[in-house]
Order: C-alpha cells, then structure tokens, then sequence
C-alpha cells in the first residue's frame, strides 16, 4: 500500500469537500423500478415447488417440559416425506447464542418456551410437510416454569436455565460520581416505575431461506439475514463444515428491523440442515404465525428510574434499575442491555449516576433486536422523568432539556468526553421553534371537554457502532471494469432501507467522479469482504465508509494517471460529467472511459478494498467506567396528540423530527427512514401489544389480533429538522440514521398524552383501554 | 382431483389445471411464475397479494383459484403495457414510495383502482381506500403523495386529450 492510499488520510481529505455532484442530493434508488414493477426477487421469490423440499417446524406447545421423546413413525407414512430431523440428527453444533452460548438451534432435552422449534419435516410437497408435521408425537414432562421477570430473578427452585444457577443471565452497571452525595444537592426529585411491552416487526416477508447443496460438500443459502457473513458462520456452525465452503446471498428482504439480524441466520442453518442430511435443494418459510411464535422480539422492561435536580433546572444524580425480560435465551440481550445501561441517562449532563442493568430469563418468546435496541424504552423512562421534574420545578420542558443537554467538551455518564459531533442542542433548540412548542404548550394546558390536545417532547442518543469498543469494521470492494462502469461489492443488505441502492451508489460516484448511473452495488454477499452487519444504524454510517476508502484509493490511482497523461501533477485533476480534466483548463481532458482504458493498458489496478478498523477506547466494566461508543446521533421528536376522554383512544396529530446525524447523504432515503420509524414507533405506543396466555403461549400470533398502524392511523409527519454534526470517521461525516425516529417516539408521544390529561404515563401501551383506566384514576384522585 | 380451468392472465390465455382448495396466489406464483404478489399474512389482512379480477381488486390468498376460471385476472406484471409503467408506478417511483418493496405490488394495484374511480381523490379519501394495505417500511407518507401525484398526471394527460380533440 502507498502511503497516498492510508485510509486516515483519504478520509481526513473527503472530510473537507465543501461542493458535491451527488451526496447530499435526493437521488432515486437504484431498486425502485424493479420493485414497482413485482420484478424484485426475495427468497420466497426463488423456491420451486416439487423441484426442492418444503420444510415445515414443529413447535413447543409447553413453557418448561423435558422431552421425554419423540414419535414420528406416523409423519413418516405420509407420501413424499423425506425425514423428520431432531437435535440429535446435527453433524456439527447445536448451539446458535450470539452473546451467550445458551441456545440450542433445535431444542434438546428440553424445551423452555411454548414456540420453540422441536423437530424438522422435509417433504416434496408443501401439504404433506404440513400434514406430517402435525402427526410428529412430542412426549413431554411439564416442569414447573416462571413467566414474570421480577419473580424469575427471586426464584432458585425453577430455573430456565439449570447449569446458570440463576435466572439472571447477565448484569451491567455504570457508576458515576457519588449519587448520595448528587442526591443531597437535588431540591427536588422524581421516582417512578416504568413499564414497557414486547413488539413484533412485522416485516411484511416472513423469515425464509433456500439452501442449495452442490459438489464437494458445498453450500449456497439464499436467505434471509442482516449480516451474510454471520448468517455463514451460524450455518457452518451447524453443520459442520468449513465457512469458505459456504456461500450465502441476501436477496432483496420485505423489512428487516433487527428481527432478521437475529432470526435470518437460524432459518439459514435449518434450511442448510437439510440440504446437508438429504442432499437436495430445501427451502423454509415461515408462516405469519410461525414468525410471531417464534422469532425474538422488543425487550420488555422494568424500569425503576430516580432523578433530582437542584432548583436552577440542572440534573445532579440519576439513579436507575433496569430489567429486561430476555425470556428463553439471551440472545442478543446483553448487547441489548448494555446499550439501555449506557443510554440510560438519556442525551444529558448528568454529575453523580448509578445505573445497573439485569438480563432476566423466562419462559416466555426471547427478546431480541428491534430498531432501537433497548434504547426506546429506557429513553422513554428517561424522557418522562425529565418532564416530571419540568413539572415540580415549574420550569418549561424545552428549558430544561436545554439547560441540561450535552455540549461539546462535555462528558457522558460512563466517563467519555464528546469533543465533537454533538448537535443536539442546537436541533431541540430548533424543533421548539418549527413545531410552535411554546405557544401550545400554553395553550393546550387548559384543555377541556371531552378531546383533550397535548404536546410532547421526545429527545435521544444513540451510540454509532458497537457498545462499550468493541471491535467494529468497514470494508468493501470497489472495481472499476474495463467499460468504465463501476461495481460495489458489499455485505450491507438491501432491506427496504436504501444504503446500498442510494448512498453506497452516491458516495462511489461522488468520490470516483463516474456518473451515477454507471456504479452497480451487490449487496448482501458473503462474496464481499466482511462488512460487519446491516445494524444498529451502521448501513451508511459504517458500512459506506468501505466503498468511502475504496473508492478514494482509486480516485488517488486516477488523478495521478490523467496528470501524467495531461502533463499535470494530480492535485490539479478534477473528474466529472464523464471526464478528467485540469481544474484550469477543462479544455485540456481524457473521457472518463478512455481514462479507464489507459488504466487497464498501463498497468494501474482499477480494483480497491476499503478496509476500515474504527479507532475505538476501552470500557472497564469492574468500574462501570468507560469509552462506550466513537459517536452519537441525536435525535429529537414533538408529538402532537388528542385523546379522546369518553373511549380512551389517542390519535397522534402531528410529528415533528430532528435529526444530529451527521451528513446527510440522501435526503429523500433519511426522510424516508424517519417516517417509517416514526409510525412503527406510534403503533408501539398506541396499539401493537401480544397477548399471552398463562402458559406464557401468544395468543394473538397474527395480523387480525395484532394490529399494525394502517394509512389511517398515520399521523402528518413534518419535515426532519437537521444539523449536521460532522463526524470525522463517518462517510462525508455521516453518522447513523435508520433507527433514529422510533426511539425518542414513545417519549414524545407518551408525554404529549401526559400533558393532555394533566397525568405521567409510566406504562406502554398506551391502548384506548389503558389511557381509559388512566383517566378514570385521575378522577378519582380529584374526587 | 384437478379441476382445468381457463381465464385471462394479463392479457393472455392461461389453461391449467388447479386442484380445488388451490388459492389463486399459490397458482399465480408457484406455476405460473408471476411472484409480484406476496403472500404476508395469509387471512387478508394486508393486501399484498392484492390483484384485479375482472377489473376489481381481490386478495389473492383468500380467492380459490378455480373461481377465476373464465375470468381476467390483472397481476402487478401485466400493469405496465408495452414496457410503459402507469402513472402510479412512476410515481413510486418518483416520489420514493418504494422502501422495501413487498407491498409495493398490492398498492399500486389499489391506486390504480382507485384513479379509474375518482380521478381526483383528496388524501383523506386514498387513505381510506387502501386502509386494507399494510406498509411497514414508509410510514404511508410518499405513498399518499405518490397517489396525488399519479392522479394529477392522469388529470393532465386527459385534458390534454381532450384539447387535442
């Protein structure tokens, strides 16, 4: 590598482009017109019937029971089974934990929640896999099981997992300062206990997968997954081979949200299970009820949140307990509390804080990543003490967020100083002003009659990268072929969100100076080099930075060719519009497509990777100490809403959005990702809830008795209020978008309910039936 | 027992033969190879294997295959005529109504619809007309504006038409 080509200094030159050709433009994605068309294809789109095998799942229909056996000599009788497959039919591990290794991918000995996969059916006919699953024979042994998070952690004689020895499967803390001493300095402070629900995805294509078995003990899977490379290992994992001898692609997915960063890889390996044991071509699908049943969701919590504040409106101690209710694995539950533990403060200046976190096991449907990742319901918590102690101190809500919101220069509750990229002040600054906060906040105080107003204010942080440094990356292949046209290989996938069909796309084209639409992205491949997974608002924020890097190597590799053809040092090389020419005298140029002609006949590689290992501090966890993250995006949220006294029933009128997120690479794609978040973060508050019965067993698996927002439940969503807080290692300065909007919506929403009824809401879901009850205890105080 | 059954399929001839619980979504994408209708929910919750039968929307999942026998069915694939989108379409994509795409199909059929009835639908009105279709990814917000935007192109075109006349 020539030291032009060093990644720092690449990005450190981008950083400082004031004009673009494309980035910051609302550039049309790449993938809109296949998909207007119905030409897209997803993975179901790819299964051909009596031509591969149909899998079906058996599941769990008890919380807690030792599996005595299994009977499937009837499913075997059923025309064209192919074999019913069990834990012990896995050539290679049997365990899929992503923190924890404390999940089997098929149940083994026992199962610990009603919905677990117990056995697998294989047919060529998609009626007999059905009918032969319902004739498999599960004898079990009930055991005793424990569905409330609070019991499960005091209970030692029923144990979900017995070699823990506990039901805590992982603790956290941060511990700040002396919050006694934070606490003597309050003149007035708030407690409440917070409760938030489970939430489904409800991505429109359930979670499938196609693996194909080839030659030499090869595999390639089509499937579902937010991370081709981790879905490759979790299959390699399971069935025993080699990960290079694995191929995965993540074709075009119906939504994602987290849930297929978690579930993807497991309907990967069972898929993969099969094509290994029988040889041929297997596919699975999960039904709607399959998908609900089984695949991990929103962590519920517990949230025990005290805060003071000394008269002057400035935060001096919080003091936080959270649970999270994990259910039967861990999953992705430490990594989920990790994040809520060091968010817990919310975006502020916060002297003296003790937070400690509790992973708690039950026997219920685990929970799992969801747009947020335990961010949303510890801000909500967050958010609303803040408006309590508004309340107590008389102080306007706006005032005192902005009397106590992070600056540069300021430190966070575990320790790290944010000298840069910190917007967020300046943004809730500006959303007061857009959304008209104080004029209704004022008048909508003396609501009356029977639809009450009321205005909320929701703000929020959120990490850029892995919790606590953990090890995070870029990369990407860039190739320029010999036709000038320009390919992008990543693995980012392309769920709905837009980064490799928009802002990979923009950013290639803006750095090479190549027309937009010659640059391809293929996405979702475990051909790419590792890219790290499409999470955690990472897709452009960190994803991108690898064709950033790429691309920037080749651009170096072009200026210094069209300078020496021209007669120029390379510094004096501009390319657009289809050629290189000389910044002072456009006359003198080379096509962009000879240009690239020169490059294959002279020797000068025209391919590039962008390898990229984020800088990154340490955490201590012994002293709840630490670097936690190398950026934050922020984001803010009003909410308007009007409940109905008489049926308890919100609508929410109105949102407005603010965003510190760094560049904004397409506006158009982020407006997009807003909107969407927003509304799946209102149908959270409002009416998405599961139903379980006592067994711990849901009992609304489906779409008529889980109900997602419609077009008639939407509110009006402004435009995003944006300030762009630069970040220095983000493409262009970009930071993360994706999951921004859902997580400050149920504070916003939640307190725009509180200010209408005069009450705190302190329990989700805000469901008419709830808020009925809420303003009925509200009345009978008063009388 | 097969059941053959013969109708339109975007425009062409289709003879097939159908078992008679066969739902017209499975026959639609197993073996006819038409997959821009999705199958989401599966109890018509969600109108994403939304087609027209016979000019008239249906859900797909719930129609039984043989009861299209005789019939024309429209698909999301035979929308565009002659490689020209409709209006709806590219205001989809113009508009950036398409995130990631599985409702996608269900909803330009609806708008569609819609257009033919009421060229010049208020956005309460579109958003009443397809309450039937669930979108997880956009919020509703650029596919209502896509809505007004293809009803204001199809106004356009016409009265330039008619001027023409």
């Amino acid at each position: 590598m020539s030291s032009s080509e060093d990644p720092y200094a690449l990005m450190e030159k981008w950083l400082k482009a004031k004009e673009f050709l494309v980035v910051g433009k609302g550039v049309r994605r790449a993938d809109a017109l296949e998909k207007a068309m119905g030409q897209a294809r997803f993975v179901e789109d790819f299964y051909m019937p009596g031509h591969m095998l149909f899998i079906k799942q058996v599941l769990s229909t008890e919380p807690h029971a030792r599996i005595l056996g299994i009977d499937a000599s009837k499913a075997l009788e059923v025309p064209s089974v192919e074999g019913v497959f069990t834990a012990k039919d896995i050539p290679g591990e049997n365990q899929v934990g992503y923190a924890l290794p404390d999940q089997p991918l098929i149940a083994e000995g026992k199962v610990r929640f009603a919905g677990e996969l117990v056995a697998l059916v294989a047919a060529k006919d998609f009626d007999k896999a059905i009918e032969a699953a319902e004739k498999v024979k599960i004898m079990y042994d009930p055991l005793p099981y424990v569905l409330d998070p609070l019991e499960a952690m005091e209970r030692k004689d029923i144990l979900v997992h017995g070699e823990v020895g506990s039901n805590i499967a992982f603790r956290t803390k941060v511990r700040k300062g002396d919050i006694e001493e934070g606490f003597s300095k309050s003149d007035v402070i708030v407690e409440n206990e917070y409760r938030t629900h489970h939430q489904d995805h409800v991505y429109l294509e359930t979670e499938g997968a196609l693996a194909l078995p080839e030659l030499g003990d090869r595999l390639t899977v089509i499937s579902a997954g937010q991370y081709p490379h981790l879905v490759r290992a979790i299959v390699a994992r399971v069935v025993g081979l080699p990960e290079s001898n694995i191929k995965v692609i993540i074709p075009y997915m119906g939504g994602g949200f987290g849930g297929k960063d978690d579930e993807g890889p497991l309907v990967a390996a069972k898929a993969a299970l099969i094509a290994k044991l029988t040889g041929k071509p297997s596919f699975l699908m999960y039904t709607r009820d399959e998908s609900m049943l089984m695949h991990p969701k929103r962590e519920a919590t517990i949230i025990k949140y005290k805060s003071g504040a000394s008269r002057d409106g400035k935060l001096q101690a919080i003091e936080v307990k959270i649970i999270h209710d994990t259910g039967a694995y861990s999953n992705r539950g430490p990594f989920i509390l990790w994040r809520a533990t060091v968010h817990a403060s919310g975006p502020y200046r916060v002297p003296h804080a003790k937070v400690d976190g509790y992973c708690i096991y039950t026997n219920k449907v685990y929970q799992g990543s969801y747009r947020g990742f335990g961010n949303p319901s510890v801000q909500f918590a967050a958010e609303a003490q803040m408006d309590s102690l508004a309340r107590k101190l008389g102080i306007d809500p706006v005032e005192l967020r902005l009397k106590n919101l992070l600056r540069p220069g300021d430190l966070t509750i575990t320790g790290q100083q944010l000298n840069e990229s910190v917007g967020v002040a300046d943004a809730v600054a500006k959303l007061a002003k857009v959304s008209e906060w104080s004029s209704k906040i004022k008048a909508y105080s003396s609501s009356n009659g029977r639809y009450r107003r009321g205005i909320g204010i929701g703000v929020a942080w959120h990490g850029i990268s892995t919790s606590r440094g953990v090890p995070d990356w870029s990369n990407a292949l860039v190739k320029i072929e010999k036709d000038g046209s320009v390919s992008v290989h990543t693995g980012i996938v392309e769920m709905g969100q837009g980064s490799p069909v928009s802002s990979h796309r923009q950013i290639a084209s803006e750095i090479l100076g190549a027309p937009l639409d010659v640059v391809t992205v293929d996405f979702g491949t475990t051909d790419a080099p590792d890219t790290g997974a499409t999470h955690a608002s990472r897709g452009t924020s960190i994803g991108a930075i690898g064709v950033y890097v790429a691309a920037a190597k080749l651009r170096e590799r072009l200026n210094k060719l069209a300078s020496e053809l021209l007669g120029t040092s390379p510094d004096e090389i501009e390319i657009k519009d289809g050629k290189a020419y000389l910044r002072s005298n456009p006359e003198k140029y080379i096509s962009w497509k000879e240009l690239i002609k020169e490059a294959y006949s002279r020797g000068v590689e025209m391919s590039a990777t962008g390898y990229f290992f984020l800088p990154k501090g340490k955490f201590n966890d012994e002293a709840g100490q630490g670097y936690a993250y190398p950026a934050f995006s922020y984001v803010a949220m009003v909410a308007e809403v009007e409940v109905d006294t008489y049926t308890g029933k919100v609508r929410v009128l109105r949102i407005w959005p603010a965003l510190a997120a760094g560049r904004i690479i397409n506006p158009t794609q982020v407006e997009g990702q807003v909107e969407g978040a927003a509304v799946q973060g209102m149908g959270y508050v409002l009416m998405e809830q599961f139903v379980f019965d006592n067994k711990g067993r849901i009992l609304n698996p489906n779409l008529t008795d889980y109900v997602v927002p419609t077009a008639l439940d939407a509110p009006e969503i402004m435009r995003p209020v944006y300030v762009e807080d630069i970040f220095k290692y983000g493409p262009f300065g970009a930071k993360g978008v994706g999951e921004m909007a859902l997580i400050p919506a149920p504070a916003a929403i939640a307190n725009a309910v509180s200010n209408a009824l005069g009450v705190q809401v302190t329990k989700l879901p805000l469901t008419p039936e709830n808020v009925y009850f809420l303003i009925k205890e509200k009345m009978g105080k008063k009388a | 027992m097969k059941i053959p059954i013969h109708f339109i399929l975007n425009g062409e001839e289709v003879s097939v033969e159908v078992e008679p619980n066969e739902l017209l979504l499975n026959l639609l994408r197993e073996k006819l190879g038409l997959t821009g209708p999705k199958y989401v929910c599966g109890i018509g919750e969600c109108g994403a294997c939304t087609v027209l039968l016979d000019g008239e929307p249906v859900l797909s999942c719930l129609t039984l295959a043989v009861d299209v026998d005789g019939h024309e069915v429209t698909t999301i694939e035979g929308l565009a005529k002659d490689n020209e989108l409709t209006a709806v379409q590219k205001a989809f994509i113009e508009e950036a109504a398409v995130q990631c795409g599985y409702c996608t199909p269900g909803f330009i059929i609806m708008i569609d619809k819609l257009l033919k009835e009421n060229p010049n639908p208020t956005e309460e009105e579109i958003r009443e007309y397809i309450r039937g279709n669930l979108c997880r990814c956009t919020g509703y917000v650029n596919i209502v504006k896509a809505a007004l935007k293809a009803a204001e192109e199809l106004r356009k075109n016409t009265s330039l038409i008619k001027i023409k006349k």
